[in-house]
């Protein structure tokens, strides 16, 4: 209670204080005089005597502050009262700060939700699976040559489970995102992602219903009812939140399902993703579903991840090795296996732990690396506003050089001045930090779109997070402290004497020295982020114009899914043949081509090619793309054939099986050899000679347009290899003739385009979706996305540096051209001409940029070894980019130079010598 | 008594041996207040100006007793120290 008391009393007390000093004075005064001194000696004396009333007041007072927190307080309320007096400043500051601040936080909003966040499940510590790395399709597992197992087939899945009691519950999931074609009633069908899990995935995950129930094991069972779980997300923006909706009957690729719950609110799957599934559907579930392209019972088709919740204190380790120990005895014995010879390579085999209590790490490892270099460069930019603001901070010291000098006459501590100046740029960076939020929460949404183009954003929530808010509260106080320390000794030490003495003639050496200094900084930072955003954007610019090996221009690209309308493999040559006729028939499409993947697209088929009269491959060897395409493809995408022939219509049914392939193809199989007539199989051991060679096509970049193009060959997707009886063998052939594209190359795009497109795809069967429709260029651009997000983004934030930069620059040199108006007008007065002072100011404001460029040239090189992983046919030492970066800066800092200069040209000699 | 009423006062009964810093005074008179061992009321000097007098309070004359006492202990103490000290 006496503190709040005293808190009251506490104005009563300091003029108590003041009156008691006065008497003393005053008494003393009077002592003094009586003993003969005159009152002006005497009234010296007493305060000599006395000491420094100021300080002493000061010292009295805190006595009774909690002096920490108070002294802030007042600071805080007169670096206020001090920013308002210079609102001018106060804004060019707020506003940098708040540019550095927000391209920072907005970075690492992106940065949190994707890499930082834990899954919103139940106890996410104790998750963890196994496999660390992404698999993208249907493989046998053993690809990866050091022998790490990170996919996993039904069967393998099920033995694993079995025999590992150390997990509380061991969950399966599809590696990739599953879209199947959805309907409800009579609805038109659409195309929305999905996920097969096994029955305990939502138990393993601690996650439940919002509404209705989630899958239990009695749902994964094998003939029971199918069903499956919606995600809140979907089920408020498909269905509107309607409640009729559980319980429901729904067609999956037109098979009926039952909607068994809606998926807690917000829970978005196994995996930050940039498609969440909409439907999480149970392993059993999925024979009903594909039909004859189910792999659920083949030992060695690997299409799951492994996820669980490990029993708390089980040593992961020991682990780790059982898990290990059991693949390898699995694999040993499985048929499938065994037949293609793993008997050679099993003991390599293995299985790493990984916690996963942030979900699979797929997004992360594909995007990880750009979002820390693009965290890395924002830091940059930030670097160079805080030196910017340090820069104003001194010249507005300068000024203030008098008011502090005399308050250190009076006996102000250095280490107060010191603490109160820190308290005003403290106070700076918060309120630049308010500002940077808000630049940020526009911020973030404009580059998640541009990083993550056209995606169903559930799982990556661009609001500001408590996480956030405290990264940039933080960053403010940082920031506040490292740009107001400098300025802060600096002013705080120079001589009260000699200031007061000079006037405001002089700028001191020091204030001035650290401000070049800082200009060479910026000057150095600048040239590394304009040099970077060169270097990406010439990448990005090569990537672009690079031959692809194929025509964009005129063309289309339909994907869509005939296995989510219900056709079975039987029926697919002559659903392949409608369309054709039916597509072909519009006036304007000039040829039609349909094959399982159009050309980067993601998700490529490849095989393993034997060839009759060489070794056998192995499970390790590097695989070949594959594509299956009609006779008219080549044409639609402009990929000449160069030697032999095309496909043709007789290519079809159970005909000699034939194939094309690319140059690179022969490069690798048959250099300096004729491909044609040669022979080569795909399916392993049993058909190495099945296929002749009838033509060989151009080289065109189908899977990743920063590689060469890829050894690929083709099939005829009418065409079908009867002769297997391998059933994962017959299995895939099949599955590999369900197209998943269809490429139309047209004379002109009228207005109704998409309109007929879509109306002559219902016209052969309304259950056929379109899953999307674009422009063939627009689909090859969109490989390259992430380049150009780092491009776009570098670009920006080194164009916002050279503004600060320049802007900091031409501050600099105006405030010094004030500060040495005397100085010019005098040497004008002595004969020196308007050149020779341009000259003279010019020297003085480009001599640390030109100092900064030499600096920044080690630092590019450096800094661009970060970048070499990003560049495609650029150097890390691109001498183009290194060349404009500096020639930009130069012109930038020469204009920023230049006002001043001619303003200082204009000075009137007269004027400025009398102005004293 | 005011605050330069005290240093005069130190000074005199002293026979100038002690002598404040007059500046110091304040800081410790105000800590003091504080503990509640001084209070303090307007009241006017010996040359009739407004000035404001300290007077002890009983918590203040307590705290003295303590600070004499372990002050006398430990100058006993020095004083026999110094008596048996050889010469």
């Amino acid at each position: 209670m006496r503190w709040i008391l005293q808190l009251f009393s506490r104005r009563r007390r300091y003029d108590d204080l003041s009156v008691s000093i006065q008497e003393h004075l005053q008494e003393k005064t009077e002592e003094l005089m009586e003993t003969g001194l005159s009152p002006e000696e005497a009234m010296q004396r007493a305060r000599r005597d006395f000491g420094n009333i100021t300080l002493i007041e000061e010292q009295s007072r805190e006595a009774w502050q909690w002096p920490a927190v108070e002294s802030v307080w007042a600071d805080m309320r007169y670096g206020l009262r001090q920013l308002r007096k210079a609102p001018v400043f106060a804004i060019t500051v707020v506003l940098t700060m708040a540019l550095g601040i927000g391209a920072n936080t907005a970075i690492f909003t992106l940065v949190h939700a994707v890499l930082l966040k834990s899954l919103p499940v139940g106890d996410p510590q104790s998750l963890y699976r196994l496999g660390d790395k992404q698999e993208g399709s249907l493989t046998a597992g053993t690809q990866n040559p050091d022998g790490d197992f990170d996919v996993f087939s039904y069967r393998l899945y099920r033995h694993l489970r079995q025999s590992t009691p150390e997990f509380v519950e061991l969950a399966a999931m599809q590696i990739g995102p599953n879209p199947i074609g959805v309907r409800r009633g009579s609805d038109i069908p659409v195309t929305q992602a999905s996920e097969f899990v096994s029955g305990n995935y939502f138990r393993t995950l601690g996650v439940s219903a919002f509404a209705g129930r989630t899958l239990t094991d009695d749902d994964d069972r094998l003939g029971a009812p199918p069903s499956a779980v919606m995600s809140y997300q979907a089920w408020q923006t498909q269905y509107a939140g309607d409640p009729t909706v559980i319980g429901a009957t729904f067609y999956l690729q037109s098979q009926p399902v039952r909607i068994v719950g809606i998926a807690a609110a917000g829970f978005y799957g196994d995996r930050v993703s940039l498609d969440p599934p909409a439907f999480w559907i149970p392993l059993a579930a999925e024979p009903l579903l594909l039909g004859a392209n189910s792999t659920l019972d083949h030992a060695d088709e690997c299409w799951l991840y492994a996820l669980g919740r490990v029993r708390p204190g089980t040593a992961l380790g020991p682990l780790q090795e059982k898990i290990s120990a059991t693949l390898r005895q699995w694999l040993l014995v499985e048929d499938a296996y065994v037949r293609s010879g793993i008997a050679k390579i099993a003991p390599k085999f293995h299985v790493v732990l990984t916690p996963a209590g942030r979900g699979i790490q797929d997004l992360q490892q594909q995007t990880g690396r750009e979002l820390y270099l693009l965290l890395a460069i924002s830091g940059l930019v930030l670097l160079v506003a805080c030196a910017n603001v340090a820069n104003l901070l001194l010249a507005r010291g300068a000024k203030r050089k008098i008011e502090i000098s005399m308050r250190i006459a009076l006996g102000a501590a250095r280490r107060r001045l010191i603490r109160q100046m820190l308290t005003e740029s403290v106070l700076l960076g918060c309120m630049g930090g308010l500002a940077g939020l808000a630049v940020a929460c526009a911020g973030t949404r404009f580059i998640l779109a541009l990083a993550y183009p056209g995606a169903a954003h559930a799982a990556i929530q661009t609001a500001p997070s408590a996480a956030v808010l405290g990264f940039a509260f933080l960053l403010s106080l940082l920031t506040g402290v490292m740009f107001g320390m400098a300025p802060a000794w600096i002013i705080s030490h120079g001589d009260p004497a000699e200031a007061l003495r000079s006037g405001a003639r002089l700028a001191g050496d020091r204030t001035g020295a650290a401000q070049r200094w800082l200009i060479v900084v910026q000057t150095a930072l600048s040239l590394a982020l304009l040099a970077g955003a060169g270097m990406l954007t010439r990448s990005l610019l090569n990537l672009e114009h690079q031959d692809f090996g194929l025509r964009t221009a005129n063309r289309y690209v339909l994907h869509l899914d005939p296995q989510g309308a219900g056709y079975g493999p039987e029926q697919l040559p002559a659903l392949i043949r409608a369309l054709d006729r039916k597509f072909g028939a519009i006036p304007w499409v000039e040829r039609v081509g349909v094959a399982l993947s159009s050309p980067l697209d993601t998700g490529q088929w490849s095989f393993q090619v034997s060839i009759p009269g060489r070794p056998d491959p192995g499970p390790n060897a590097q695989e070949v793309l594959m594509d299956r395409v009609t006779p008219d493809f080549f044409v639609a995408v402009g990929q000449p054939v160069i030697r032999g022939r095309a496909f043709t219509l007789h290519d079809a049914g159970g005909s000699p099986p034939v194939a094309l392939v690319s140059q690179a193809f022969v490069r690798r199989y048959f250099p300096g050899e004729d491909p044609l007539g040669k022979r080569f199989g795909n399916y392993g051991p049993e058909d190495t000679a099945a296929c002749e060679i009838v033509g060989v096509v151009a080289d065109a970049k189908y899977a990743d347009p920063r590689r060469p193009a890829p050894a690929m060959f083709f099939r005829p997707i009418l065409q079908w290899q009867e002769t297997l009886t391998d059933p994962t063998s017959i299995s895939i052939e099949n599955l590999s003739h369900y197209f998943g594209a269809m490429v139309l190359s047209v004379r002109a795009t009228p207005r109704d385009f998409e309109s007929t497109v879509r109306r002559t795809l219902a016209g052969v069967n309304p259950n056929l979706s379109v899953i999307d429709l674009h422009s063939f260029q627009f689909a090859v651009a969109s490989n390259l996305n992430p380049e150009r997000l780092m491009a776009r983004l570098t670009a920006l934030f080194g164009l916002l540096t050279l503004a600060v930069a320049a802007v900091g620059l031409y501050g600099v040199t105006s405030y010094q051209v004030s500060q040495r108006s005397r100085e010019i007008g005098l040497r004008m007065a002595c004969g020196a001409g308007r050149g020779r002072v341009v000259r003279l100011v010019l020297r003085g404001a480009l001599t640390p940029v030109a100092l900064g460029l030499a600096l920044g040239i080690p630092v590019v090189l450096i800094g661009a070894g970060f970048l070499s992983h990003m560049l495609y046919l650029v150097k890390s030492y691109d001498p183009v980019s290194l060349a404009v970066a500096g020639l930009v800066l130069a012109g930038a800092a020469a204009i920023a130079g230049w006002i001043p200069a001619r303003r200082a040209a204009a000075i009137d000699p007269v004027r400025a010598l009398g102005s004293e | 008594m005011h605050g330069y009423a005290l240093v005069k006062h130190i000074q005199q009964v002293s026979g100038d041996l002690l002598q404040i810093e007059e500046g110091s005074l304040y800081p410790a008179l105000q800590r003091m207040l504080k503990e509640g061992w001084l209070e303090s009321k307007a009241g006017i000097s010996a040359k009739g100006r407004p000035t404001r007098i300290y007077r002890l309070t009983a918590a203040g004359g307590r705290r003295l007793e303590q600070e004499v006492s372990s002050f006398e202990k430990m100058l006993a103490g020095i004083t026999r120290v110094l008596a048996v000290a050889p010469h």
